[in-house]
């Protein structure tokens, strides 16, 4: 593009009064043009006709294998019962763990911290369906009163059931002021932790 | 009023050319369009205005049905698109075609029918939107009386007219400009014909109806239609006033008339295919979607070609886009223009799109494109226009130049603020911690952080506006100054006589290559296509070839292959209370705000639960996927909250999870359900093949009356109101507690093995 534009060539045509250069074509347009068509035929058919890609459902289930094997491969898969939860009761980075999940599913109707909103407080010595700490899971996978708590054993993996069932038991004696106040009756206390739990 | 005379030639050498003519050129119909184009520009940034507002504060709907954010998003996509751009579109190309064809537009009839009866479309739409009466497939949404209207006036009236001022001509080659104004009239009408093709539901006073795609082919059909919408109706017509209004305003030759073949058939024919980018990671067939990604990525340098020949036709003038406002607007809009063809093909690559999609980086991308492009491109030839139409100076170029500014800066503070939201938003989605949980499991903290952002946007939004004010003031101002009477200069032209001989196709330049390289480059010189340019008709031809074949190279596998959608056998059709339910979702436009569509990313089925299938889709007439996240994703709603919790979630959000932005619907529990015609609805169903049994089409209201009793029981079990069982929420809850359950039911044997061996047809009903 060294030349000057006005020395350009005119193709002669006009229409009211609108003239148009003879010019080629940009070289690097070209380049690019065909670049494109070439990583576009290249492309298809190394990921669709090809073994080069991976497809989306099977890069999806990698992902997966991996996030379980990252985040349960220490605990294997256990079962949701109450010796269980009381153990991860007294390890702290599974009770955090077990608050992202609560935070992920289960502040909607309990609020933050587990106050309560549309759900019963859980910070206080008062519940509706849990008498022992076992049933925590049960009302979790199940769902209780009518509906009104949803059954998420579709949802949540069985670990993820014991660990929020431990924060939400961990919850118990704050008694944060919630908007619903106390509902159900007083039970009573979790057992106490077993020793060798507490010492890991 | 036709000027139209002839006289008998009397110079020898015109009988050959043909008889000369008198014309004048109708440029009342141009002020009548440009005029429109003005008002409805307004219209379109007000009400954009007030949903970025609405967005920010939810409470300023004031508690007005009519004016949440689900039923007026709408309004102003169809009003930016359709009625701001669509009316800049009709001025320029009445304007243009008429001067670049020597001859008045065919009829003035068909002139004014196209005007007054594009207008009360728009109307109708400002009308029906609002109250709720919509198809819901985005830049789709006007119902089937007004899509009837709509492919009248466009094919019959403009496109009419317009084909037929080609075919009256008196200039002997087609310009540029004209190939993209065909393109667009074209393909926009195939595409508007095909994406509303309805069923309709007739009986009462209901305006209703059900598209005959279902599920993952309707949303093939919404987004083939959705992208070249914004390929023909936002792209083609615009680049075609580039071609006419820059060398005008200019006053110079285009840079390239090689270029402007090349890139305007490969514009045509690639961007057809490119519109399942927009359905990256869903129930898509996953070939569909790498097509689209493909086709995007080829259409990168063709969108440049415009943007090369539209620039560098400024070569040697580039002082006066300092004194010009016209240039500056389209100098603005072009590189806008390079911009936003540079980011689609960019977003359109898988990666990119699973971060992008969902979230305010569409919107920022699509502003930048409509605010820049469409709407500089707008009023630059408003600028260019308002001397000469109304025959006078232009009242303020100081004003003009102010707009200029204000509106670069509104541009700018609304897409940078949005863009920072949409990458927020995208990353805090995904973002993982070290355990493998989401970092941010509760969604409303991306809403909570993209608030100020929202305001911002409120703030570059009304500079825009005021930029636009100003223009309308300038308008106002230079139209009181127009003389008594407009002067109407006569014309003279012969008309184009027969037997036209086209000259003789170039010699190779090329030295010692075979007979296949001169062939080739012959070819190259592009004078075969000078043919075409003399043959309207055939270069229709040609056009509709190339956007159909590729259309048909899509459409066809996506409807006959039925792996393309699994069936699922726990998947049946929804109750009569839920399909109506369903449509007050539907109605109510929630698909704005909540997607439903789960993608196969691991931090997505964390926080959904398990990804969409397509067969879970098979009788959802229409489609309810969205484009866009700003409240959560709804696929697996389904059993997830209890009643009572959406009972008092309809009455304030905001108080059931703090911090969220979705308007309290209080009159959900007010509004009585419509019982009456959850007949008619199931009998369209029936009509599209939705297999209802034989006692659901007979007594679908005692159906659906029983399961809202039922449901009215649960809430009131729960501690809720009672007396919920006639009202419209039962219903809404009823299609919400069904979202994407059905794939957990356990199957009935029967249906088991029927379904193994036999799988039933793709959901193409």
């Amino acid at each position: 593009m060294s030349k000057s534009p006005l020395q350009d060539e005119l193709t002669g045509h006009e229409y009211d009064g609108i003239r148009e250069f003879d010019n080629p074509i940009p070289g690097w347009w070209s380049w690019m043009f065909f670049g494109g068509v070439v990583f576009a035929v290249l492309y298809y058919m190394a990921y669709q006709l090809g073994t080069l890609g991976t497809s989306v459902a099977e890069a999806y289930d990698q992902a997966v294998t991996a996030n379980l094997k990252l985040q349960f491969e220490e605990i294997g898969t256990l079962t949701p019962d109450e010796p269980t939860i009381l153990k991860y009761m007294q390890k702290k980075d599974w009770l955090l763990f077990g608050q992202k999940t609560f935070e992920g599913n289960c502040v909607s109707c309990h609020a933050k911290g587990g106050i309560g909103m549309v759900g019963p407080n859980l910070t206080d010595d008062y519940f509706k369906n849990v008498k022992r700490l076992g049933d925590i899971a049960t009302v979790i996978q199940d769902g209780a009163a009518n509906g009104a708590m949803p059954a998420w054993q579709n949802r949540l993996h069985p670990n993820e059931i014991v660990m929020v069932s431990a924060y939400v038991a961990s919850l118990r004696g704050q008694n944060k002021d919630g908007p619903l106040g106390q509902q159900g009756s007083k039970i009573d206390p979790w057992p106490e932790a077993p020793p060798e739990a507490a010492s890991e | 009023m036709t000027t139209i005379q002839t006289t008998e030639p009397t110079d020898p050498a015109l009988s050959k050319s043909g008889i000369l003519e008198k014309f004048s050129y109708d440029d009342g119909i141009v002020r009548l369009f440009l005029l429109a184009t003005l008002i409805w520009a307004l219209v379109a940034f007000l009400v954009g205005i007030i949903i970025a507002i609405e967005l920010a504060f939810p409470q300023a709907n004031m508690g007005i049905p009519y004016i949440t954010f689900g039923r007026l998003r709408p309004l102003h996509t169809n009003a930016a698109i359709f009625a701001f751009a669509g009316n800049t579109i009709f001025a320029g190309v009445y304007y243009s075609t008429q001067r670049l064809c020597k001859a008045r537009m065919y009829s003035d009839l068909l002139s004014k029918l196209h005007f007054w009866g594009w207008q009360l479309i728009i109307v109708s739409a400002v009308v029906t939107l609002p109250l709720g009466i919509t198809q819901s497939k985005e830049y789709a949404e006007l119902e089937w009386p007004i899509d009837i209207a709509i492919a009248v006036v466009w094919l019959g009236f403009f496109g009419g007219n317009f084909l037929m001022t080609l075919i009256k001509r008196r200039e002997r080659h087609l310009y540029v400009a004209l190939w993209f104004y065909i393109a667009t009239i074209l393909t926009v009408a195939m595409l508007h014909v095909f994406n509303n093709l309805v069923i309709p539901i007739f009986g009462g006073t209901l305006i209703k109806s059900y598209p005959i795609y279902a599920g993952v082919q309707d949303a093939f059909m919404q987004w083939w239609y959705g992208h070249n919408a914004v390929a023909f109706f936002l792209t083609t017509p615009f680049l075609g006033l580039m071609y006419y209004f820059m060398p005008k305003a200019a006053d110079r030759p285009v840079f390239s008339y090689k270029l402007s073949i090349i890139h305007f058939w490969s514009l045509v024919f690639i961007y057809i295919w490119a519109g399942p980018h927009h359905l990256h990671y869903t129930a898509l067939p996953e070939w569909a979607t790498t097509l689209g990604m493909i086709f995007s990525v080829m259409l990168w340098m063709p969108s440049w070609g415009g943007m090369i020949n539209g620039l560098l036709t400024l070569r040697g003038v580039w002082h006066q886009v300092t004194t010009d406002p016209v240039l500056k607007f389209f100098v603005v809009a072009v590189t806008f223009y390079g911009m936003s063809t540079f980011e689609g093909p960019l977003l359109s690559i898988k990666s990119v799109n699973a971060l992008s999609h969902y979230t305010d980086w569409t919107i920022a991308h699509v502003h930048a494109g409509t605010l820049g492009w469409n709407g500089f491109m707008a009023f630059g030839m408003m600028y260019y226009l308002l001397p000469r139409l109304f025959q006078t100076k232009l009242y303020s170029k100081k004003l003009a130049e102010t707009h200029f500014y204000l509106a670069t800066a509104g541009i700018l503070l609304y897409v940078i603020p949005i863009y920072v939201a949409g990458l927020t938003q995208g990353l805090m989605w995904r973002a993982m911690t070290d355990q493998g949980q989401l970092m941010y499991p509760d969604f409303v903290e991306s809403v909570t952080r993209s608030i100020p952002f929202y305001w911002m946007r409120v703030v570059g939004g009304s500079c825009y506006m005021v930029g636009a004010l100003l223009c309308a003031y300038n308008y106002y101002k230079t139209w009181r100054s127009r003389p008594k009477v407009y002067d109407v200069p006569v014309h003279e032209a012969p008309a184009l006589s027969k037997g036209y001989v086209d000259p003789p196709p170039p010699e190779s330049r090329l030295k010692g290559v075979t007979d296949l390289g001169h062939k080739v480059d012959i070819w190259m010189q592009f004078k075969w296509h000078r043919k075409w340019e003399r043959l309207p008709v055939r270069f229709t031809v040609w056009v509709l070839i190339a956007v159909g074949a590729a259309s048909l190279f899509e459409i066809i596998p996506t409807f006959l292959i039925r792996s393309n959608v699994p069936t699922i056998s726990t998947v049946t059709p929804y109750t009569p209370l839920e399909l109506a339910g369903r449509d007050i979702y539907v109605s109510e436009g929630c698909y704005n705000c909540h997607s439903q569509m789960i993608r196969p990313l691991l931090a997505e089925t964390i926080r959904y639960g398990e990804y969409s299938k397509p067969g879970e889709f098979v009788y959802d007439h229409p489609f309810q996927w969205g484009s866009r996240r700003i409240g959560p994703d709804l696929a697996r709603e389904g059993g997830k909250q209890s009643h009572i919790w959406h009972v008092r979630h309809f009455q304030d959000p905001a108080q059931i999870t703090p911090g969220s932005i979705m308007p309290a619907y209080p009159w959900f529990e007010k509004k009585e359900l419509d019982f009456k015609s959850i007949p008619l609805r199931v009998k369209a169903m029936v009509f599209l093949g939705v297999p209802y049994t034989q006692d659901e089409q007979d007594n679908a209201e005692e159906l659906a009356r029983a399961q809202a009793k039922l449901i009215a029981g649960e809430i009131v079990e729960q501690n809720g109101p009672p007396g919920l069982e006639d009202k419209e929420v039962v219903a809404l809850i009823a299609y919400l507690q069904r979202l994407g359950t059905d794939i957990y039911k356990t199957p009935e044997p029967e249906a088991e093995t029927e379904s193994t061996d036999e799988p039933a047809a793709g959901g193409g009903h």
